[in-house]
């Protein structure tokens, strides 16, 4: 075996499980999670940004790359991610609140 | 490096890819969380009420809420968020890994030859992998547990601990050894005689519930068995890293070459649920043969379905459907004081614990559970929530 083929497989293989009836909605989900997290190594990418020039004035590679958060920013990070998922998938915690007030909610009049 | 791999084979991450493993330890914990409380409220509020209009019952199992469950879109977006999110765990490992490959053999090596540790590694190069193993993506992690990529490869078992530390969220502890250190210290302030000199892990994948057991027994010998070589032989570099003496294996654990009546505790953690029924029999039966008179055999694993309600037996069953774990709701069916005597076990000799986890509850608790057994398993066992605890079952021989 060569060191060529020295490559871990990126996908899993097999059946994928589908979940909706729509053609394409599995796939956009994957692709709005993906999106999601790419988004979101922007964000810590900038946080990260921010924190060093705070502490040096001066950025070099090196410095970025060796960079780490103390307790108390990755705590502060932590949040703010659990935060940013809350906001990208607020539709489904809507979806959860919405079983407390719909008891009470007047019927909407019949669509013509 | 992730987070709970601090060991002599961590990996460096760049920080891009920290970035992505950190946003995946927070979705996950998202979907599991946040998602599963959404979701079983939504159960509560509408799907159970809509079931019992019609059917002038609960549901009676867990297949019911399922087979009704599916047609829901919040069940939906949970369970295709969930499938996702497993599976770009382990794509958030894999850059840093094969950068990282070639210096992870030379360190291994180092390790495996060190004379500090004592720990061997005996690798089977004509074992037949089984079917359960080799011809599925168990857990969706791609390559599964023996896939080998290069020469000597470890690859996959770099891929398994970094992407269980994203995965586990913390609940399997700083060392992911959370289950091995709550159940084996449980086990030693349960049954104070008993000072096991050979034990032996079933399935050990990396090592890491095997590495508790030399810690709170020192003076033992231990063995450990898998049928993956990437994961044996990074599990033998890590426990030389760890500094705990570990003889790994590449065995089946349904037949080992092992002789009769040599060990004093025969284990196993999150294992069986893996394997197919028919396997799982012979494996108890395998350890029936190894132990010696008085010895204990001991499943850490997921609660099985009689004990549970109808909701959390469909919600921990989710896994066989769309996991990649087939194997794991027929295990979770089976009642395993009859899997134990079926095996040759005596019915009074069988054993069932429901332990806390070290981690979220510390020594304390745990030694105060040994003698607060209520045998009561509820929606905190087997699952990453707040307050977990730990399912094992065995017998005595």
């Amino acid at each position: 075996m060569s060191e060529s083929d020295n490559k871990i497989r990126y996908s899993v293989r097999g059946k994928k499980s589908r979940f909706f009836e729509s053609d394409g909605v599995d796939e956009l989900v994957a692709i709005c999670m993906s999106m999601a997290q790419e988004l979101w190594v922007v964000k810590e990418e900038l946080a990260l940004l921010k924190n060093l020039t705070m502490k040096k004035g001066l950025l070099t590679r090196k410095e970025l790359e060796n960079f780490k958060f103390t307790i108390k920013q990755k705590t502060e990070l932590d949040k703010d991610n659990k935060d940013f998922i809350d906001r990208v998938f607020f539709t489904l915690r809507e979806s959860v609140e919405a079983v407390d007030s719909s008891h009470d909610e007047p019927p909407t009049p019949p669509i013509p | 490096m992730t987070k709970y791999v601090q060991h002599g084979l961590k990996i460096k991450s760049k920080p891009d890819e920290i970035a992505r493993q950190n946003f995946m330890l927070n979705m996950r914990s998202y979907v599991m969380l946040d998602m599963a409380t959404g979701m079983k409220k939504i159960y509560d509020h509408n799907i159970e009420p809509n079931f019992k209009k019609i059917n002038k019952r609960k549901p009676k199992n867990g297949d019911e809420i399922h087979k009704t469950i599916k047609k829901n879109t919040y069940f939906k977006f949970y369970s295709s968020i969930r499938c996702n999110a497993q599976e770009m765990v382990f794509r958030s490992v894999i850059p840093p890994i094969e950068r990282s490959m070639q210096d992870l053999k030379k360190k291994a090596k180092l390790l495996s030859n060190s004379k500090k540790t004592q720990g061997s590694l005996h690798i089977d190069r004509n074992l037949t992998i089984p079917k359960s193993v080799s011809a599925i993506d168990v857990h969706l992690m791609p390559g599964c547990y023996h896939s080998e990529h290069s020469e000597s490869d470890l690859s996959q078992g770099a891929l398994y601990d970094n992407g269980v530390s994203v995965f586990s969220m913390g609940f399997f502890g700083d060392k992911l050894d959370d289950i091995g250190s709550s159940i084996s210290l449980f086990i030693k302030k349960k049954y104070p005689n008993f000072k096991p000199l050979k034990i032996l892990d079933l399935g050990c994948t990396v090592g890491h519930n095997t590495l508790p057991w030399g810690q709170v027994y020192p003076k033992s010998e231990i063995h450990a068995v898998d049928v993956g070589a990437p994961v044996l032989r990074y599990g033998h570099a890590r426990a030389q890293s760890e500094g705990v003496s570990i003889h790994f294996h590449q065995q089946n654990a349904e037949k080992t070459t092992f002789e009769d009546n040599s060990f004093d505790l025969v284990f196993s953690s999150m294992f069986l649920h893996e394997v197919p029924k028919k396997g799982i029999k012979q494996i108890i039966k395998e350890a029936k043969r190894l132990l010696r008179p008085g010895g204990l055999m001991l499943h850490m694993e997921l609660p099985p379905n009689k004990m549970l309600d109808p909701y959390n037996s469909f919600y921990l069953d989710w896994d066989s459907y769309y996991n990649k774990e087939p194997f794991y709701k027929p295990f979770r069916d089976m009642n395993p004081e009859e899997v134990c005597s079926d095996a040759g076990f005596s019915k009074n000799k069988f054993v069932q614990f429901i332990i806390p986890s070290i981690g979220q509850f510390g020594k304390k608790e745990i030694i105060k559970s040994v003698n607060s057994q209520t045998g009561n398993v509820d929606d905190r066992t087997g699952r990453f929530t707040k307050g977990i605890h730990w399912y094992c079952f065995g017998s005595w021989k």
